[in-house]
């Protein structure tokens, strides 16, 4: 027994420093922007599921309108730094304050309440900040949005190339796993696994439910406003497309075919449904037309998985890595 | 602002209203018989447009053959929505198949695109562009039709739950799933039939606005999510309320149209929305206490 549990150890220990290898060297196996470029995405989309993943696969709740946390994030940096002359940083500051303060205001009184009701506060809260980001355009730059946001830098580092800000997004990527990763193994995450099994039973050993859910969407609109902060002065530019009901709808997809009680299984679902409109940055070769082929159905792709994963596999990739790691059905 | 130009406002809000009250009637029979929020609501009215677009100007069917054809495909395809995809999750998960419509919503409109294109599409009106003058303000025709055929359907759905054995189990669903299985009712017929209606007055509400607006594969999500404020304003699960919010958000449209500005028009929908869920989260017209608190 002891033999066995040290030899998964290891194996697990071999897993993680491949794949940390592999994640930090890629900038050296390739040189490529645009692949680089998809990567760097990738990780912006990690860093969102993180905090996606503790709220569907622990807390048990879902939020239709994630999008608009990141884009709140991505536009407070961006006009912080750009109008008023403040270092990154302090935009990065700006967006997790302005999106903890706001997921805090949303999920405070829709909690309260029993069923759904956060799933449909956050649709009115991503639609209510689809409208602002195209009519408030003093700060936003209205449907064309903001362009020639500067790079993001440290003091004098800046991450001006594309492999800089690749490792720049993959290193707060990493960082955001592991604050996440130490809350799992918390009290507070054993508390969030007891009220995913049974809220009632959770009550009665004195658990404060809503006071742990709304802190767990605070965290999770945080994260994203943090995204938001990267992903604005890596690309440099921003605009209300890419924080519409229809990016929330995919960040969904990607927290349920990553799984329940799971980090691992987001993270790879999250790579896996960023990399399919880009398939060509991982299948050397792929036709032009296939490509197209491809983005021509990615929603359907999307969708489709939904429905699959929540009738086939509701513990989702999360759920499979389990089985394989303990050789049984994953049970809690 | 004068008396003329009020009215004028009050009558666009009526005929919004008639609309969000289709879509929100749809909401509240899936609400009632699921305990779920079907996200592909508006996805539903989106079909409605589109068939009947495509069975008159792609088929050559005449105009009111088209309508019904568009119409009647709908509800098809929400049955087969429920057998394919909500029936399976055998455990009636809430949040599992709220996630599932979401999903199904996609696929959709996705689906919409392949068939039909990503163009917009319009239909001509049922009898004419003209207007009629009520007290000086103008209303056009087919906003009457609209107005005509949302009393029809709440009439007849007034009909279907009051005086058939189908709506007597529907009701029956609404209070208490597992008390109308132990008298005998077929709990999971009646949730095939309430996503075949709620995707028939999606379509009927789509088709009738197709003439004024035009339609395309992308009009789903934001009709749907003013169908369920207004669902939600008048109390989600009581039919009748979803027929008053609708109205009532329609006129709160118009109202904020004519007295505040445009610009923010489809944030007001939205901020119904949050204040209702916050505040008075059992709606306008709903009991307080039921299970929700």
């Amino acid at each position: 027994m002891r033999e066995r549990i040290d030899m998964r150890l290891v194996v697990a220990a071999v897993l993680g420093l491949t794949v940390v290898a592999a994640v930090a060297g890629l900038p050296f196996f390739t040189s490529e922007r645009y692949i680089l470029r998809v990567f760097t995405f990738a990780g912006v989309n990690v860093i969102i599921i993180t905090g996606m993943a503790l709220l569907f696969g622990y807390a048990g709740q879902v939020s239709l309108g994630h999008a608009a946390f990141f884009g709140v994030g991505a536009y407070a940096s961006a006009f912080v730094v750009t109008q008023l002359g403040w270092p990154w940083i302090g935009g990065v500051i700006v967006a997790i304050v302005l999106t903890a303060t706001g997921g805090l205001l949303l999920a405070l009184p829709s909690l309260r309440l029993k069923g759904h009701y956060l799933a449909m506060a956050t649709l009115a809260f991503g639609e209510i900040m689809r409208v602002v980001f195209t009519e408030a355009r003093t700060v936003t730059g209205g449907p064309d949005g903001l362009s020639g946001i500067p790079y993001p830098s440290l003091g004098p580092l800046a991450f001006d190339s594309a492999s800089a800000s690749y490792w720049l997004v993959w290193a707060v990527a990493g960082i955001t796993l592991l604050l996440a990763a130490n809350l799992v193994r918390s009290r507070a995450g054993r508390a969030m696994r007891a009220l995913h099994g049974s809220e009632l039973g959770a009550t009665a050993c004195g658990i404060d439910i809503t006071g742990i859910k709304v802190r767990v969407f605070v965290i999770s609109a945080s994260f994203a406003g943090l995204a938001g902060a990267l992903y604005a002065h890596v690309v440099g530019f921003i605009s209300p497309s890419t924080f519409s009901l229809h990016v929330s709808v995919l960040l969904v997809a990607m927290a349920v075919l990553g799984g329940t009680s799971s980090l691992l299984g987001p993270v790879i679902a999250a790579v896996l449904l960023t990399l399919i409109p880009f398939s060509d940055a991982v299948i050397p070769g792929l036709s032009r037309s296939a490509l197209e082929t491809i983005q021509e159905w990615q929603e359907d792709i999307y969708g489709l998985t939904i429905i699959a994963v929540m009738i086939f596999m509701p513990g989702g990739i999360g759920g499979l890595l389990r089985r394989i790691g303990t050789g049984r059905s994953a049970e809690r | 602002m004068g008396g003329v130009e009020l009215l004028q406002f009050a009558l666009a809000g009526l005929k919004n209203g008639a609309i969000y009250a289709l879509v929100a009637l749809g909401f509240t029979i899936v609400y009632a018989s699921t305990g779920v929020i079907n996200f592909a609501q508006g996805e539903f009215y989106m079909l409605g447009g589109m068939l009947s677009v495509w069975a008159y100007a792609d088929l050559g069917l005449p105009l009111p053959l088209a309508a019904v054809v568009g119409v009647m495909t709908t509800a098809v395809v929400g049955a087969v929505f429920e057998l394919l995809a909500i029936r399976p999750r055998k455990d009636g998960n809430p949040l599992a198949l709220i996630i599932i419509t979401v999903g199904g919503s996609m696929v959709l409109s996705s689906s919409a695109r392949h068939l039909f294109g990503p163009l917009e599409r319009a239909l001509p009106s049922f009898s004419g562009t003209g207007t009629v003058s009520i007290l000086g303000a103008a209303l056009e025709i087919q906003s009457i039709w609209i107005l005509g055929l949302t009393a029809l359907a709440v009439a007849s759905l007034w009909y279907l739950y009051n005086r058939t054995s189908l709506g007597r189990a529907m009701r029956a669903c609404a209070v208490d799933r597992n008390a109308a299985r132990l008298v005998g009712i077929d709990t999971r017929r009646v949730v095939t039939v309430s996503f075949l209606l709620a995707a028939a007055l999606g379509a009927l509400a789509g088709l009738a606005v197709t003439p004024l607006t035009q339609t395309a594969f992308n009009v789903g999500p934001s009709v749907g999510i003013k169908g369920f404020a207004a669902a939600i304003l008048g109390g989600l699960g009581n039919p009748i309320a979803a027929v008053a919010g609708g109205l009532v958000l329609g006129m709160l449209e118009s109202m904020s149209i004519a007295f505040i500005s445009s610009t923010y028009k489809d944030a007001i929908a939205l901020i119904v929305l949050l204040s209702v869920l916050f505040w008075r989260p059992q709606g306008l017209f709903g009991r307080s206490g039921r299970e929700k608190v």
